[in-house]
């Protein structure tokens, strides 16, 4: 099982050269049945790893770019009357695929990212008064520009909070800026890419991601950090259960990933940015720097 | 305006109103009423802008309270320097501060003014059942103190738990302190009010005073003896001599009483006393008289501080009594002096005054037993014959008219103890032979196997004392030849039917209840004996008692050595509840390797989690990089896999790197040596 998910990061890596913290972080998303939010300035790569996780998975993916003029059945789908039959058939939109490319989701209206996120929320849509359970599994990876930039919705913090998740991938390392120049073609590689496990190997692994075992030592370095952010008077929202319980599910995944049965206050460490990056906010805005002070300041080991 | 959070919420705001009645409480009694009213008022105001119908008073409505309240203190007492102005002036500060209760600052003001108030109940008040209401005084305004902490604290439950228990933990220190902080004497002393009704003995006596002193059941007197106890018979308590008499009234006059010109020594020296013979040694505790007169036996001497003798073998304290007060006496009876007795000129006629005229009677009928007999002894014996067979003894004697000896002697014949010891003394004098009337009391009730004799108020007694040449002054009870039960068993046998006819209830006549109240009197006793005569001299015997001898060094010791005993109890106590929630095994061991890495220079920062430490270690030490590894691999296994072999690989880990890092230190040296 640990070379598949090795096998699965190799690959990834391939298409994605540099980023393997960041190409882990969204297995680890993945594993843990969460859905992962790709903050980034254009041709980062989101598309690219988004690409490629669903190639190595074998999942079917589709690819939405929203934009502001989007309404929500151009995501959930449309039922359409059909002279041949005499009756309504239902379209089914891009949201019917086992991985969901929601590219520049904060471009389209409000309504709309509603839609998609309650979608994720419930893994079901219901249109025209029926109820539609989505494929399983089912796994959205949203992009977003970053804020400043013009024409952008905001995604309310209770959606914000729906993503398990939240990374950015950053420039490229100098390595692999230099591999890109020498002529590897990250889109030859993505097409060579073939599947490394079907869907209901995926399904294993989700479920040997509850049994990575946490001792009390763990558990009790958690419960620090996230009574932390409930105290501290640098945070203007403490992390609610249903982050304390993410975070955790990804740092289980992590140790998983990291091929171990058990957690470390590492593994937490290191999905800790990404999971409550998003959740936590200090007065003066964005919560990567409370994060960090967040690490620094709950020691691992209590003494 | 203050900060929002510095304002008092309504808790806090009923907190304080509480203690501040706790406190108040008992001095409503004392206080003329008007303070009451005033700090209802101003509770009154104080809630009305908490309700937010008022704003705080202005400067002028202050300034007015504070006038009006200066000049009601002025009208109702007149005077200033006095103890119970001063309780009402601070009562009265103590209820306008309500009047600017703003802030949390203001609240602990007042509730520390609290406390002082609280103490002030002791200044007039120092029995058992004052003590418990000032620990629950001090109950209430702690806990008011702790409910201004914010938070929950106000709830009632907690607020009071906190003030139980931080009481609780300050009772070790407040006995200590108890016992060792100096009892200095007080550096002035404030006058109290004397004008309120006591009961007890006068400097006078009039006709019925004695029967008023009957239908009380206060105590007077509480007696412990040291030694042989006197009989019965021989327990006469002698308080007051009354020398003059202006024909219906008894006093001490001039040259007898000690504040119109009677010399009083006051050292031991002046009135030499034999130091063989038997005598009685016994403490007297006396109930407040607010009179300087003080009761013993005759012939007695104290050396108990501020006590002094009259030559009328008398005690008197050079301040009056105006709270319960203890003083030892040792008294030789009269019949053991050997001194041959004298009688100066000034004493004889001082002891044959009588007034110019009246009780035609009374006189003649004296100089006729003058000239049957010989001496005072005889004449004395066949008046009190005269008493014994004419007679009778009641609580209730007929109102007599202008000449109350000739009317006592020759009409009504029935009388308590002020007729017979009145007209016996006016007969005795009327037939040449010095005598003087003694007020005190006599008797005493046993309490608890004999511990001490209560004397009642119901024991007050006149009685007698002629002076023959031969014996010197000596005793005569003209009672005793009417009412013989009256000196022997005490009033209530010798007046059954009468005693204490008027009380409301007559409690007297159930003994359990009676039990009950002698037991009580016993706790009060004992309260008393070792708390609240608690003087400089007990402290002194009771120091010496534990330390031997008191010099400072040992002071200091006996402070010190229980305050570290306590600090160290403290300090285990901490440490052994703070073991309670002990990290485990690998945590510690993991944090000791820290500190070993911290002691070679790299310690861990905060949030560092082992395995980058590890790396850090690597770099920054590398000669420790496997060491480092290893323990963190092995710390890693311990703590998040809860392999419980790890756990003891950690130790064995760490105790190979001690002997290692040993060996080390050891090994750079001697190349030192060798260099």
């Amino acid at each position: 099982m640990q070379k598949i998910i090795s096998a699965i990061v190799t690959d990834i890596g391939k298409v994605l050269l540099g980023k393997e913290h960041q190409v882990k972080l969204a297995l680890a998303c993945l594993l843990s049945r969460g859905h992962l939010l790709i903050e980034d300035l254009p041709g980062m790569g989101k598309t690219t790893l988004a690409h490629a996780l669903a190639r190595v998975l074998g999942l079917s993916y589709n690819r939405v770019q929203f934009t502001s003029d989007m309404l929500p059945a151009d995501i959930l789908g449309v039922s359409i009357f059909e002279r041949d039959s005499g009756s309504f058939r239902f379209h089914e939109g891009p949201v019917f695929s086992q991985l969901l490319l929601a590219d520049e989701i904060n471009r389209s209206s409000p309504k709309t990212q509603s839609a998609l996120l309650e979608a994720m929320e419930e893994r079901q849509v219901s249109v025209d008064g029926e109820t539609r359970a989505l494929p399983e599994p089912f796994f959205v990876i949203a992009t977003q520009n970053p804020l400043h930039q013009s024409g952008t919705f905001a995604l309310p913090e209770s959606q914000l909070d729906r993503f398990l998740m939240r990374v950015s991938l950053g420039y490229p390392t100098r390595e692999a800026e230099r591999a890109l120049f020498q002529g590897v073609d990250p889109r030859a590689e993505l097409r060579r890419l073939k599947p490394r496990i079907d869907a209901s190997a995926l399904n294993r692994l989700q479920a040997l991601v509850g049994q990575v075992k946490a001792s009390e030592s763990v558990l009790d370095y958690l419960e620090r950090l996230v009574s932390f952010t409930r105290q501290s008077p640098d945070c203007a929202v403490g992390l609610s259960p249903r982050g304390a319980l993410a975070l955790l599910h990804a740092a289980r995944a992590w140790a998983l990933i990291d091929g171990r049965g058990h957690l470390l206050p590492e593994d937490i460490q290191a999905v800790l940015p990404s999971v409550a990056g998003h959740r936590l906010h200090s007065e003066s805005g964005d919560g990567t720097q409370l994060v960090e002070r967040l690490m620094h300041q709950v020691d691992v080991i209590a003494a | 305006m203050t900060r929002p959070d510095s304002l008092l919420p309504r808790e806090s705001l009923l907190w304080i109103f509480a203690a501040q009645f706790t406190v108040l409480l008992p001095h409503f009694t004392r206080l003329p009423l008007w303070i009451i009213f005033g700090w209802a008022l101003a509770v009154l105001w104080r809630v009305e802008v908490y309700r937010g119908r008022r704003e705080f008073p202005g400067r002028l409505v202050k300034l007015l309270a504070v006038s009006v309240a200066l000049l009601g203190l002025v009208l109702s007492y007149r005077r200033w320097f006095a103890l119970e102005p001063m309780v009402a002036l601070l009562a009265v500060s103590f209820a306008l501060k309500n009047l600017e209760l703003l802030s949390r600052r203001d609240a602990f003001l007042s509730l520390l003014l609290a406390y002082f108030v609280a103490a002030t109940l002791f200044v007039f008040e120092q029995t058992i059942p004052y003590a418990l209401y000032g620990v629950l005084a001090a109950v209430v305004v702690t806990a008011a103190l702790s409910a201004q902490l914010g938070g929950f604290s106000a709830r009632p439950r907690r607020a009071l738990g906190l003030s139980l228990r931080l009481l609780a933990q300050s009772a070790p220190l407040m006995l200590l302190l108890f016992m060792v902080i100096p009892r200095l004497g007080p550096l002035w002393a404030v006058p109290q009010n004397s004008g309120g009704a006591s009961t007890g003995i006068s400097d006078s006596m009039t006709p019925g005073d004695f029967t008023r002193l009957s239908k009380s059941d206060q105590p007077a007197l509480r007696i412990a003896f040291d030694g042989p106890v006197p009989a019965p018979e021989q327990r006469y308590w002698r308080g007051l001599v009354y020398s003059h008499f202006d024909g219906r009234r008894w006093s001490q006059g001039f040259g007898v009483d000690p504040r119109e010109g009677a010399p009083v020594s006051w050292r031991k020296t002046e009135n030499p006393l034999p130091e063989v013979g038997p005598r009685y040694r016994y403490r007297v505790i006396q109930e407040p008289t607010r009179n300087q007169w003080l009761f013993a036996m005759a012939r007695p001497h104290s050396e108990t501080r501020g006590v002094g003798e009259t030559r009328d073998d008398r005690l008197v304290r050079s301040v009056p009594v105006y709270s319960r007060f203890a003083y030892d006496v040792r008294s030789w009876p009269r019949s053991s002096l050997v001194q041959r007795p004298e009688l100066g000129d000034f004493e004889r006629r001082r002891n044959l005054q009588l007034p110019a005229e009246g009780n035609p009677r009374a006189r003649a009928w004296a100089q006729n037993l003058a000239q049957e007999h010989q001496d005072g002894a005889a004449i004395s014996a066949a008046v009190l014959e005269f008493f014994h067979r004419r007679f009778t003894y009641t609580l209730k004697p007929p109102a007599l008219g202008q000449d109350s000896v000739d009317e006592f002697l020759f009409g009504s014949q029935q009388g308590f103890c002020e007729h017979f010891a009145g007209s016996y003394v006016f007969m005795m004098r009327a037939a040449g032979v010095p005598a003087r009337v003694v007020a005190g009391y006599q008797g005493g009730e046993w309490v608890d196997q004999e511990e001490y004799l209560l004397v009642r108020q119901y024991d007050a007694h006149a009685w007698a004392e002629i002076w023959t040449p031969s014996r010197g002054w000596q005793r005569v009870d003209p009672t005793a030849a009417v009412s013989p039960e009256r000196i022997r068993d005490g009033l209530q046998s010798a007046a059954a039917e009468e005693f204490m006819e008027d009380s409301l209830l007559p409690l007297h006549r159930f003994s359990l209840l009676n039990r009950l109240r002698l037991q009580w009197d016993m706790i009060n006793y004992r309260w008393y004996q070792t708390v609240v005569s608690f003087d400089s001299d007990s402290q002194q015997n009771l120091l010496k008692r534990l330390l031997g001898e008191v010099s400072p060094l040992r002071l200091a010791a006996f402070l010190l050595i229980p305050a570290a005993i306590g600090l160290c109890l403290l300090l285990l106590w901490l440490w052994w509840g703070g073991r309670g929630q002990q990290l485990p095994r690998a945590q510690r061991l993991y944090l000791k390797f820290c500190r070993r890495m911290a002691g070679v220079g790299v310690p861990r920062r905060s949030g560092e989690a082992p395995r980058d430490y590890a790396r850090r270690i690597a770099t920054e030490a590398p000669r420790l990089a496997a060491m480092a590894s290893a323990v963190t691999a092995a710390y890693e296994r311990a703590a998040y896999a809860d392999d419980p072999s790890a756990e003891r690989q950690l130790g064995r880990l760490l105790r190979q790197w001690r002997l290692g890092a040993m060996l080390a230190n050891v090994a750079p040296r001697r190349h030192q040596a060798q260099a």
